[in-house]
C-alpha cells in the first residue's frame, strides 16, 4: 500500500495548520489530517488483516474525520467570534520553529528508536513531529479553540506512533482511548462557551486573574 | 470480591443523585455509602495484610498492597470530605450561593470523581490506568469551575488543557514501555504484571527515555515543578471539600501511576537513574513551593502550595529510596492527605464567613469561630512538621534516608527548606488565627459534622506517628518492596 504517500499527506497537513490564520481553516485540516490517518490505519489493517484495525479505522473515521470537526465547526458558529487565531508568531517564523521539531524528531528517532522497517521508522518520526507541532500549536495560539486543536493534533501524532510501534495498543484499550478523547473534546467545547458567555471573548492570553 | 462491592458502592452513589438528589437528607445518605466504602476498603486491607497478598480479577483488576493502601487513603479521604460536603452544600443553598439543582450536580460530579480515581488504583492494564486518570480531569474539571465565575472558569480551563496535554506525553510514555516489552520481552500486553514479569529483557535506553515522558506526563497531574502551574488555580478555585480531594487524593493517584512504572523500570536499569529524577524533582518542588509559600497572600493557594511541597517531599524519599526511604514517602503519602483535607475544611469556613480569600484582610479566626481557629493553628503546626504529629514521623524518616543514602547535599538543602516552610506557615496562620476580629463579626457555631471529621482526621494525625496499626504497618513495607522489586 502507499503508506509513505500517506505519511506525507499528514506532514503536508500539519504544516498546512502551522500556517494557518483562520479558524476553519485550523478544522478542516484537522479533518484532513485524521482523514489521512484514517487512511493509514486502513492500510495497516488490510496488510495484517486483523478484524479489530478495521473497527478502529472505522472509528477513528467517525470520531476524528466527522464528529469532531463538525462539533467544532458548530462552537465556532454558535460563540461568533473573530475567525482569526491571533498568532503570537508570524506564519513564516512558525513554519521555520516547525521545521526544527520535525529535524528534532527525526534525529530522536534516529538515535534512539531503533525500529526494524523503513516504513516503521519513518511513521514513528512522523508521529512524533505531529505530536510536537500539536503542543507547539497549543502553546503558540491564542484562542482556546485553537488549544483544543492543538490537543487532538498531539493525540493523533500519538495514535500514529503506537500503530507504527507495534502495531496499535490492546484493543479495548484503544477504544477506552477513543472514547476519553471524545468526552475530553466535548468538555472544553463547553468550557469555551462558557469563557464566551463569562469574558465575552475566547483569547486565553487574557485569562489571567490568577497569578501567584 | 471486596473491590466489586467498592466499585458497584460507587457506581450506585454515582447514579443516586439523579433520584433523590433533592433529598434534604441525601448528604448523609451519600456519606453513609462513603463509609461503607471506608469499611470495605478496611477489610481489603486486612485481608491483603494478612496473607493474601495479591487479589488478581478477570484478568483486569489487580490488586497488591501498593494498591491496596492507596485505596485505603481514598476512602479515607473520600468518606471525610463527603461527611464535611453535608452541611458546607446544605448551607451554601440556604444561603442562596447555589441552587437546589446545583447540588444535586455536584454530588453527581463529586461521586463520579471518587469513582474514577478508584478506579486508577484497581487496574492490571496500564493503558486503562491512563484512561483513568484522564477521566478524573475530565470529570473534576466541572468541580473546580463549579462556581462558574472568571476566576473559577479560567482555572478549570487552564486544569483541563495543562495536565491534558501533560498526560499526553505520559501516553507517549507507555506506548515506548508497551513497544520495548513486546519488541525485547515477547510480551504483547499492556498488564502491569506482565511487563514486570518480562521487565528485565527490555531495553534499557528506551526505558531511560520512555520513564523520562511518564514522570514529566503523570508528574503534571501530581503537580511536580515546573509542570504545576495550574495546581494553586485549580484548588484555590473549587470549594472547599472538592480542594481536598485534590489535593489530598487526586495528586495521590498520579504518584501512584508512577510508582507502577517505577517499579518496572528499577527491574531493568540501575536504581539511581530513577533516584536522581525523583530527586531533582522533588527538591525543585520544595524549593520553589517555599518561596512562593513565604510569600503567598491568598489562604487557599497557601494550602495548595503546600501541597506542592509535600509532593516534593514524597518525591525526594522515593529519591533517596531503600527501604527506609519508600517506607517514609509512602507513609507521607497518607499523612498528608488526612492533614491537608482538614486544612482545606478550616480554610473553607474561614473564606466562607469572611467572603475573601485575602490573608492581610482575615484577622482573628479564634475569635469569630473558635474551633476553626484551633483546628487551623493545630493542623498548621502539623503540616509543617512539629514533632509531636505524624507528618513529622514521615518527614524525618526521608531526611534519615537521604543522610544513610549518602545524599547529603540534597537532604540538607530539603531540611533547609522544610525549616523555610515551617517559618512561613506559623507566621501565616498565627496572623489570621490570633489578632483582633472584625467588629461588625458575630460568632458563629461550627456545625457538628465540621466538628466531628477533625476531631476523626485530628485522632489520625496526633496517634500515627506513634503507633500504627500492623496491617497499616505491613502493607507500607510490602508496597515498598514492590517498587523495589524485592
Amino acid at each position: 500500500m502507499h503508506i509513505d504517500l500517506f505519511l506525507f499527506g499528514i506532514m503536508a497537513v500539519t504544516f498546512a495548520m502551522v500556517i494557518a490564520k483562520r479558524m476553519s481553516a485550523l478544522i478542516n485540516a484537522f479533518a484532513a489530517q485524521s482523514f489521512f490517518l484514517f487512511l493509514v490505519t486502513l492500510s495497516l489493517a488490510v496488510r495484517s488483516g486483523h478484524l479489530d484495525l478495521y473497527i478502529v479505522a472505522v472509528l477513528l473515521f467517525l470520531l476524528k474525520v466527522l464528529l469532531i470537526p463538525y462539533f467544532l465547526k458548530r462552537v465556532v458558529k454558535k460563540i461568533k467570534v473573530k475567525e482569526d487565531l491571533g498568532l503570537f508568531i508570524n506564519p513564516a517564523v512558525s513554519v521555520f520553529l516547525a521545521m526544527a521539531l520535525t529535524y528534532m524528531a527525526y534525529l530522536f528517532t534516529v538515535k534512539f528508536i531503533s525500529i526494524q522497517g523503513k516504513i516503521e521508522n519513518s511513521e514513528f518520526f512522523v508521529s512524533l513531529s505531529v505530536a510536537l507541532i500539536g503542543m507547539f500549536i497549543m502553546v503558540f495560539r491564542q484562542k482556546a479553540l485553537a488549544q483544543i486543536i492543538g490537543l487532538m493534533v498531539m493525540e493523533n501524532g500519538l495514535f500514529l506512533s503506537a500503530a507504527s510501534v507495534s502495531g496499535g495498543m490492546p484493543f479495548f484499550v484503544e477504544i477506552a482511548i477513543f472514547f476519553d478523547i471524545f468526552l475530553c473534546v466535548i468538555i472544553l467545547g463547553m468550557f469555551v462557551y462558557r469563557i464566551n458567555r463569562i469574558f465575552t471573548h475566547i483569547d486565553v492570553d487574557k485569562l489571567t486573574e490568577l497569578k501567584g | 470480591m471486596d473491590i466489586i462491592v467498592i466499585l458497584v458502592i460507587q457506581l450506585l452513589l454515582a447514579v443516586s443523585p439523579t433520584f433523590f438528589g433533592k433529598h434534604r437528607n441525601f448528604g448523609y445518605f451519600n456519606a453513609a455509602g462513603y463509609l461503607l466504602s471506608l469499611i470495605y476498603s478496611l477489610c481489603l486491607a486486612l485481608s491483603i495484610a494478612k496473607g493474601v497478598g495479591v487479589i488478581s480479577l478477570f484478568n483486569f483488576f489487580y490488586i497488591d498492597a501498593l494498591s491496596a493502601y492507596f485505596i485505603l487513603t481514598i476512602s479515607l479521604i473520600n468518606f471525610a470530605s463527603s461527611v464535611y460536603s453535608i452541611k458546607y452544600i446544605s448551607g451554601d443553598v440556604e444561603e442562596g450561593e447555589i441552587s437546589a439543582s446545583k447540588a444535586v450536580k455536584y454530588y453527581s460530579l463529586f461521586n463520579l470523581f471518587a469513582l474514577s480515581m478508584y478506579f486508577v488504583t484497581v487496574v492490571n492494564n496500564l493503558g486503562m490506568v491512563w484512561v483513568a486518570i484522564e477521566m478524573t480531569t475530565l470529570v473534576s474539571a466541572f468541580l473546580v469551575g463549579f462556581h462558574n465565575n472568571k476566576m473559577s472558569i479560567e482555572a478549570a480551563w487552564k486544569y483541563i488543557i495543562i495536565c491534558s496535554a501533560g498526560i499526553t506525553l505520559a501516553l507517549l510514555g507507555t506506548i515506548l514501555f508497551y513497544y520495548t516489552a513486546s519488541r525485547d520481552g515477547g510480551v504483547n500486553s499492556l498488564n502491569w504484571t506482565d511487563m514486570m514479569s518480562v521487565a528485565r529483557k527490555m531495553d534499557p535506553r528506551m526505558l531511560k527515555i520512555a520513564f523520562l515522558f511518564i514522570i514529566v506526563g503523570y508528574g503534571t497531574k501530581a503537580g511536580l515543578v515546573p509542570m504545576h502551574t495550574w495546581l494553586p488555580d485549580a484548588h484555590s478555585q473549587s470549594p472547599a471539600p472538592i480542594s481536598a480531594l485534590l489535593s489530598g487524593v487526586l495528586l495521590k493517584t498520579a504518584i501512584y501511576a508512577i510508582l507502577r512504572y517505577t517499579a518496572i523500570i528499577n527491574k531493568c536499569v540501575a536504581v539511581h537513574y530513577s533516584s536522581n529524577l525523583f530527586i531533582f524533582f522533588g527538591l525543585l518542588s520544595l524549593g520553589i513551593s517555599a518561596g512562593f509559600i513565604l510569600v503567598q497572600k491568598d489562604l487557599k493557594r497557601l494550602l495548595a502550595y503546600s501541597s506542592v511541597e509535600h509532593i516534593g517531599v514524597i518525591a525526594t524519599g522515593l529519591g533517596f529510596g531503600g527501604a527506609a526511604g519508600l517506607y517514609g514517602a509512602l507513609f507521607h503519602v497518607f499523612n498528608h492527605a488526612v492533614n491537608k483535607s482538614l486544612m482545606f475544611f478550616g480554610a473553607g469556613y474561614v473564606v466562607k464567613k469572611y467572603k475573601t480569600g485575602d490573608m492581610n484582610v482575615i484577622r482573628g479566626v479564634m475569635g469569630t469561630m473558635p474551633f476553626i481557629g484551633t483546628v487551623l493553628i493545630l493542623g498548621a503546626f502539623a503540616l509543617g512538621g512539629s514533632p509531636p504529629f505524624s507528618i513529622f514521623v514521615s518527614e524525618i524518616m526521608v531526611i534519615i534516608a537521604g543522610f544513610r543514602a549518602g545524599a547529603y547535599l540534597p537532604a540538607v538543602l530539603a531540611l533547609f527548606f522544610l525549616a523555610v516552610i515551617f517559618g512561613s506557615l506559623i507566621y501565616h496562620f498565627s496572623r489570621i488565627v490570633f489578632g483582633k476580629r472584625p467588629q461588625d463579626m458575630q460568632v458563629s457555631a461550627c456545625p457538628f459534622s465540621m466538628k466531628f471529621i477533625s476531631v476523626f482526621l485530628f485522632i489520625f494525625i496526633c496517634i500515627m506517628g506513634f503507633k500504627m496499626p500492623w496491617f497499616f504497618n505491613k502493607l507500607l513495607v510490602s508496597a515498598g518492596n514492590i517498587i523495589r522489586g524485592v
